[in-house]
């Protein structure tokens, strides 16, 4: 079941300064979304200033020109909205969920701080402690942030997907003021943004606020390229962490392909094959019948570079990792030497629409499953296709890229063991 | 200026004389239909001893039907491009469902085979229970798990139907027999005080057509109600003195703080003033305490107050972590400011903030299928009724001043009898709390 564009009629239109400007009516409910998609991530970064751009969508909430510190989301919250963003390795997105009419209000506000954010030293220093706590929260005092973050630098020899996108601890430490601006420069220009709106509100109006808020806001030159080369692997790499656990855990990390490489969409079979469901793959033989983990899960995620295909388990207490490892090993195998039954693969692919349909039952989820095709596809129009692209995924083409994907020599380890590191 | 009450989608409802209710939502857009059942068989209904049971029996139902094994239970249900949503909460046993509208009939007699007639094979109990304790160990590992956990059973303290975690104890978990989780169903998973909902895009008489003629397949094997004793909630007993707990997690450089008081039910006729109160204290991202912890300071990356508020009792909670270094300066800040809102509560300005922020966002939380069955199905099942949903925009903006203090003072986690919970590094928090309450030190084995 392809998506319909008649389901879907987003407008499309380029500010002359570059600014992409997506835009969806929906009136069901009075409420809108807008994103504001910024092409830059922890893939723009360079050892020295890892976790300037998560360090940096922090500080993005702390005053412009027109509206001070506080002032974002005190006027946003006091209009009936919220807001939030994320950082991820390749990207950086912002959202206001609000009211409608709230409207003019919020694309005043961010249209401020793309013109004009202010950036002091104080307001730095405290960002950069409220960071160093969310580091400590996800990685340093959780097993799988710090196994994530050990994987990264497993898997990538080269490439910035080697670091973790929050940062190393003596990074966060580090970044200046002037870090920050020459970032800000450099990244937060119109032409490395893309804005997308969804919900009640008239599009003409909202098009002629955008065009009068955006448009003197003047582009910059593109960014400088990310360096994207890594060796290919020769050979399995492990590494092992201790940690005073209840169990031991396990992470596997595969280099897959990027995003808009079409061996992704069979990955996303694949990942629904194995984790999605308690009748998934993995879940089932490892979980039910051997009792080996308490959880398994598979994380592949498209990037704009060649992204890690990552399966993740959670062993019982008392395990032995390596039988849990052969019995991973065991099922990857199966995947890459026995035909997929064709009951199986239609199963993932249910799977995978559904979650796709859900996405798109909220007006953030729209607004944010829009903006992710335009940056990482390169059009929101290849949402429209995915249905059938996924549709005409063969248990062939499973076969062809499992075994391309999950050759032995291409697997990275990381194995938790319960204990203290030894002084 | 937030315009009006936001008018729900057509809708039914209709109650059976079994005592079951039947929901029907008409939501146009996305061909998607959801179905959920709702059963009074959440963990308050735990029998003493055996705190987990009501989550283990909802686990257990997707573990094979007397008509399939589990694994077949999985394909019927994935094959639809679906994953059952099976769990409970303190009051009820949830399943629902979302697929495609074309494969309606078929969602809901799987839904219903699966709710109404497990099997609870031995050997599945068997592997279940080991699951669940290897699972309940495993939780150890989360500091801010074992931190949910500690309050719920400590908060409502000894005896209370509320005081403890749905997922149970390993103590408790380990005496579970199949005969305890066929009990259990035979006698909670009853029609009397149910509720059978359908969203979709059908007409609400369409839907609920749909819905009798499904239930009357099950009508003469499914109980409408069974006697059973009723459960004594006895009013939470005020506390003298604010103490704390510390739950000893070796090597955390991080501490996890929840500060806990007594609540109000969800059935509180002053629900509108509560939330508003509890959002300018510490539920928006400018509130009070986010301002002065995380803002201010940069002590937190996380700091909240939430309302626990279950049908008949609740909890009011303050959240946050810090470094172990700033654990006592994170507690001294938040203790005074969350004391000096009792006194004072919400300014002016925090107060139209507050409202405006509630009612502008209540939309949101009705827009997918799921989000909307649930939200009508709680409304109807807490007795709330629909005029919960419909005029919480203006019962929300109509928040006064005075009502407003004083449900702050009524709802600051920090009175007197105020529970301390730290879960870290044990010497570095008994440090840090020196000289601020009565400290007890608890293992982390305690909670599983």
């Amino acid at each position: 079941m392809p998506l319909s564009e008649s389901d879907f009629p987003v407008q499309e239109h380029s500010l002359k300064n570059g600014l992409q400007v997506r835009l969806l009516r929906d009136a069901s409910l009075p409420v809108c979304t807008l994103y504001s998609f910024f092409r830059v991530g922890s893939r723009n970064e360079r050892p020295g200033i890892t976790g300037i751009s998560h360090l940096f969508e922090h500080m993005m909430f702390n005053g412009s020109k027109k509206y001070g510190p506080k002032e974002f989301d005190r006027r946003l919250e006091a209009a009936g909205g919220t807001s939030n963003a994320y950082t991820s390795n390749d990207l950086t997105a912002y959202y206001e969920d609000f009211a409608s009419e709230a409207l003019p209000l919020v694309l005043d506000l961010e249209a401020d701080r793309m013109a004009s954010l202010v950036i002091d030293d104080a307001s730095l220093a405290r960002e950069r402690d409220v960071v160093k706590e969310e580091r400590r929260f996800r990685t340093d005092n959780d097993i799988d942030g710090m196994m994530d973050e050990a994987l990264g630098a497993l898997t990538y020899l080269a490439h910035p997907y080697r670091w973790p996108v929050i940062g190393w601890m003596s990074d966060i430490e580090a970044i200046t003021r002037k870090d920050c601006e020459s970032y800000f420069r450099q990244y937060y220009a119109p032409n490395n943004c893309t804005l997308v709106l969804v919900g009640d509100f008239e599009p003409e109006t909202a098009l002629r606020e955008i065009e009068k808020l955006y448009g003197p806001i003047p582009a910059v030159p593109p960014p400088p390229a990310v360096p994207s080369g890594e060796p290919p692997q020769k050979g399995e790499r492990r590494a092992v962490i201790r940690y005073p656990s209840q169990a031991p855990a396990l992470l596997a990390g595969f280099r897959g392909p990027d995003g808009r490489d079409p061996d992704s969409l069979v990955l996303d079979l694949i990942e629904a094959a194995l984790s999605s469901g308690e009748g998934a793959r993995l879940k089932r033989a490892l979980v039910y019948e051997q009792e080996l983990c308490v959880d398994s899960h598979v994380y592949f995620g498209w990037r704009m570079d060649p992204g890690p295909f990552e399966i993740s388990l959670k062993l019982n207490p008392g395990v032995d990792p390596s039988r849990a490892e052969g019995a991973l090993w065991a099922e990857l195998l199966r995947i890459c030497d026995e035909q997929m039954p064709q009951r199986e693969l239609e199963r993932a692919r249910n799977l995978v629409r559904s979650h796709l349909l859900r996405a798109l039952a909220t007006t953030n989820g729209r607004a944010h499953t829009i903006g992710q095709m335009e940056v990482m596809l390169g059009t929101w129009r290849a949402l429209l296709d995915l249905p059938d692209r996924y549709a005409a995924i063969t248990a062939a083409d499973v076969r062809r890229v499992a075994q391309k994907t999950f050759a032995p020599h291409r697997r990275n380890v990381i194995t938790l063991i319960p204990g203290e590191v030894e002084a | 200026m937030i315009a009006h009450d936001v008018a729900l989608p057509p809708l039914h409802v209709e109650k059976l004389p079994s005592g079951l209710t039947l929901l029907a939502v008409q939501k146009r857009g996305l061909p998607l239909f959801h179905v959920r059942l709702s059963l009074p068989a959440g963990a308050c209904e735990d029998p003493r001893g055996k705190a987990g049971l009501a989550q283990f029996t909802v686990d257990l139902l997707r573990r094979g039907t007397r008509r399939r094994p589990a694994p077949d239970v999985d394909e019927m249900i994935e094959s639809m491009g679906a994953q059952l949503f099976a769990d409970v909460s303190m009051e009820e046993a949830a399943l629902a469902l979302t697929v495609p509208s074309e494969l309606s009939e078929r969602a809901l007699d799987a839904l219903l085979e699966v709710a109404l007639e497990p099997a609870f094979d031995e050997n599945e109990v068997a592997a279940a229970r080991r699951r669940t304790i290897a699972a309940l160990q495993s939780d150890l590992d989360e500091p801010s798990t074992v931190a949910g956990r500690a309050l719920v059973t400590l908060g409502y303290g000894p005896g209370h139907p509320y005081a403890h975690p749905a997922q149970g104890f390993r103590r408790d978990v380990d005496t579970f027999q199949r005969e305890d989780a066929l009990s259990f169903h035979a006698t909670r998973y009853q029609q009397q005080g149910g509720l059978l909902a359908a969203v979709g895009q059908s007409s609400p008489a369409e839907l609920i057509e749909l819905l009798k003629r499904k239930l009357g397949q099950w009508e003469a094997s499914w109980p409408g109600r069974s006697q059973r004793s009723p459960l004594q909630f006895a009013a939470l007993p005020p506390g003298h003195a604010t103490r704390a707990v510390i739950i000893h997690k070796p090597d955390s450089t991080q501490t996890q703080v929840r500060i806990v008081s007594t609540g109000v039910p969800r059935s509180t006729p002053r629900y509108a003033e509560a939330v508003v109160a509890n959002t300018a204290l510490g539920g928006g991202f400018t509130s009070l305490l986010v301002d002065a912890i995380r803002v201010d300071r940069g002590l937190s990356y996380s700091v909240s107050t939430r309302l626990h508020m279950n049908r008949r009792a609740g909890l009011s909670v303050f959240a946050s972590f810090t470094k172990n270094e700033t654990l006592r300066e994170l507690v001294d800040v938040a203790m005074e400011k969350m004391r000096a809102y009792a006194a004072s509560g919400p300014s002016n300005d925090a107060l139209e903030k507050a409202r405006t922020y509630l009612a502008g966002l209540f939309p949101l939380g009705l827009e997918s299928h799921e989000a909307l069955g649930e939200q009508i199905a709680d409304a109807l099942l807490d007795g709330l009724g629909l005029e919960h949903l419909k005029t919480y925009r203006s019962r929300v903006l109509a928040v006064a001043p005075e009502p407003a203090r004083e449900m702050a003072a009524e709802l600051s986690p920090a009175r007197d009898g105020a529970l301390l919970i730290a879960v870290g590094d044990a010497d570095a928090a008994r440090s840090a709390l020196d000289g601020l309450c009565p400290v007890e030190v608890r293992q982390l084995e305690e909670f599983a």
